[in-house]
């Protein structure tokens, strides 16, 4: 275990990965007549991408063990990735209520939740995401449904109104 | 009929609609481009919804005006504040903010938008002369030469990631394959969707190349919690006075600097997948080689300026002139704009010019005009710069990430389409923390599609196997692409032995040689002539290193001190 680092775990998810979409290749219709298959170009890339990737996991291995471990273990990694994983799930929540909520709703509260997750939470501050989330949502939907005319969703409870 | 189609090019750029838009593009570009870490690129891809309902020279000209600007933005913040506003201008800081520094702000802002003017006219005159030749080069492709030439885009592509070339090549082979999702556009055959029906219309381009390149690039800039709740830049000095007359004079003054890194900025552009970021370091380091004061480099020398900000302009140039003659894009930027084609279903190729006349010479004017409001709106955008560099990055993030939401959506009415953004944001941001590339995933998202069909096509055309499989090395265009590709993909290797082993005393002049083979069974005497001169330098070049014993040369270390 001592020489796996992150490139040795990169290349396998992406070798695991491979193997799946090659199995799928496996799935796609044949064709009777003379035309290159369907399957022929992902299989063509799939054993580019596993040449590669094998170099790319002995490259790893002949590293050996990261140098500079940043530790912490799960909660540390959260830590250092907490503002892009806040950003994650406040997007997937934005689109999963987006039904609901519709883009203006939905927006404004995606982007005064994300500028409250990401920047200072004081009384003062609030009011300044609230503001910016109104202004900047308000504007870019309106120009998009009036200026280029295209239909946002409008979301159920918009709809009641 | 050339010139009736150039008077309705002209008469439609000419709108007052068109020209208010350039204006509106050229002004973001120029701020956005100031702005560190927000590229180019990203701009050009937020201006893109906007342009969806206009005509299609209207939203093109647009997107020029933002990609001109752009380029010319990063000089503001890198000489006023020694940060690049765009990777283009690195090498501009140089100079640039060490003459500001002396108390010349005005005559090195001046310098460097002046000088973006003139290599973005040289390049300008280059594209209208050069590209309707390179298509007329291009309808000699056969689908084999097709297929080689997309190897050798991205083959090069991952070759400027350096020492990361493998996971360079990795990322443009899972580009490929991520084209390969959905129904295939040749027998309309599902495949590579899971069972899952949302996944058989496949990724959109554009979703995909906003959730790698946008969404992913934000992230990055908020990563660190402290610096994302800071303003964009903690000081931004005051606006200055630019020294326009001074910095002409001295530019003529410079007139082989301004042309010599005009000339390499439209070779770099052209070049598949490199850009602005590579052709300024190359520009300033030919530039001091050339120079007969090179110890002044590095000092506030207003050839130091000169050099890389007429280069980057330059490239944008070459990068639209693959574009239109061969349907290839230069750098991301050209992705995206070829994403815009796409949706006014124009499609590049190399009938493009003649078939799309009016749009062609619109594209041409409109990168001609963008040069002149660029150098009218700087003086305003510097004023803008300045107060949108008060802004914390976190605010700027979740604004754009809403914005980008909403052009999405915006695309194809479809949610599906914002939950590829997402998806393909983690992935841009975790090849981004792996230190994978983005730019050869991209261009093989794009040119995956490219590959596909015109393998298929040869494969239909050939009559047997062993044709199908002979014509990528006996086409003469077919092999010279597949060389190319080879070198390129030993180039990161002869970079780093430079100087230390003696192999790389061969490398040039074999290259030539090889190259010269292909070139001598192409048609026409012009390119049997290079093809001869190709072997007579490479022949040279190696009898001259082995009368000098295969001595290795002393290693000029510009680019190691360009990147101290």
């Amino acid at each position: 275990m001592s020489r796996v680092n992150t490139d040795t775990v990169c290349a396998i998810v992406i070798l695991a990965a491979g193997g799946a979409f090659f199995r799928a290749t496996y799935d796609i219709e044949k064709m009777d007549y003379r035309s290159l298959g369907a399957e022929v170009w992902p299989r063509v890339v799939l054993i580019l991408l596993f040449v590669l990737t094998f170099a790319y996991l002995f490259q790893s291995l002949k590293q050996g063990r990261d140098e500079k471990s940043e530790g912490g273990g799960v909660i540390g990694w959260i830590g250092r990735y907490q503002n892009a994983l806040w950003c994650y799930a406040l997007f997937a929540g934005f689109l999963l209520t987006m039904n609901y909520l519709g883009m203006l709703i939905g927006g404004t509260l995606f982007v005064f939740l994300t500028l409250t997750a990401l920047g200072e939470r004081t009384l003062r501050a609030f009011a300044v995401h609230a503001a910016v989330s109104l202004i900047s949502v308000g504007f870019m939907w309106s120009v998009f449904t009036y200026g280029i005319k295209v239909i946002l969703p409008q979301g159920e409870i918009f709809s009641a109104w | 009929m050339m010139w009736e189609n150039f008077t309705e090019a002209l008469y439609t750029v000419f709108q007052l609609k068109t020209m208010l838009l350039m204006f509106l593009g050229t002004g973001a570009g120029l701020i956005a481009g100031a702005i560190p870490g927000f590229t180019i690129a990203m701009a050009v891809i937020l201006t893109l919804p906007f342009t969806f309902s206009m005509p299609p020279l209207q939203g093109l000209a647009t997107m020029i005006g933002v990609f001109v600007g752009g380029l010319s933005g990063g000089l503001m913040s890198g000489i006023l504040t020694g940060i690049p506003g765009t990777p283009s201008s690195i090498a501009t800081t140089f100079d640039g903010f060490t003459m500001a520094r002396a108390g010349r702000p005005g005559l090195a802002l001046g310098l460097g938008v002046w000088s973006s003017f003139f290599g973005g006219l040289i390049s300008a005159v280059a594209l209208v002369l050069l590209a309707p030749l390179l298509a007329d080069l291009g309808l000699e492709f056969g689908p084999w030469d097709y297929f080689s030439l997309v190897l050798f885009a991205l083959t090069i592509t991952a070759s400027l990631a350096g020492t990361n070339m493998l996971k360079g090549l990795i990322a443009g082979v899972i580009g490929l394959l991520v084209r390969t999702i959905g129904e295939d556009d040749i027998n309309g055959i599902a495949r590579l969707n899971f069972g899952m029906d949302s996944l058989k219309a496949g990724f959109q381009f554009l979703p995909v190349l906003i959730g790698l390149f946008a969404f992913g690039q934000l992230l990055s800039d908020v990563k660190d919690r402290v610096r994302a709740r800071q303003p964009l830049m903690a000081d931004t000095g005051k606006a200055v006075k630019v020294e326009h007359l001074e910095a002409i004079k001295t530019i003529f003054r410079s007139w082989i600097n301004l042309l010599r890194s005009s000339a390499i900025g439209i070779f770099v552009g052209v070049l598949p997948a490199a850009g602005g970021s590579i052709s300024n370091i190359l520009a300033y380091d030919q530039a001091k080689k050339a120079s007969k004061t090179p110890e002044k480099f590095g000092t506030g020398t207003a050839d130091g300026i000169i050099a890389p900000e007429s280069a980057n302009n330059a490239t944008a140039g070459g990068a639209l002139m693959i574009l239109m003659a061969l349907g290839i894009p230069g750098d991301v930027v050209a992705a995206v704009m070829l994403g815009a084609l796409l949706i006014h279903d124009v499609v590049p190729s190399p009938s493009f010019i003649t078939d799309n006349a009016v749009l062609a010479y619109g594209i041409f004017i409109a990168f001609f005009l963008a040069h002149p409001i660029m150098i009218m709106l700087q003086a305003v955008c510097l004023r803008g710069f300045l107060l949108v560099t008060r802004v914390p990055m976190y605010t700027l993030a979740a604004v754009i990430l809403a914005y980008c939401a909403i052009g999405v959506f915006a695309l194809e009415n479809s949610t599906h389409d914002l939950w590829t953004v997402l998806i393909f944001g983690v992935v841009g941001y975790a090849m981004r923390v792996l230190k994978f590339p983005i730019a050869p995933m991209i261009l093989g998202v794009v040119l995956g599609n490219m590959a596909e069909l015109n393998l298929s096509r040869a494969y239909a055309t050939a009559s047997d196997m062993t044709m199908f499989v002979s014509w990528f090395v006996l086409r003469p265009w077919s092999a010279f692409f597949l060389l190319l590709g080879v070198f390129s993909v030993g180039f990161p290797w002869y970079q780093q032995a430079y100087g230390k082993k003696k192999w790389t005393l061969v490398y040039i002049p074999l290259m030539a040689m090889f190259l010269a083979l292909p070139m001598f069974f192409m048609q026409g005497k012009v390119r049997t002539f290079v093809a001869a001169a190709l072997l007579v330098w490479a022949a040279y070049a190696l009898w001259k290193r082995h009368r000098g014993g295969w001595k290795l040369e002393a290693v000029d270390n510009h680019f190691a001190e360009i990147k101290g």
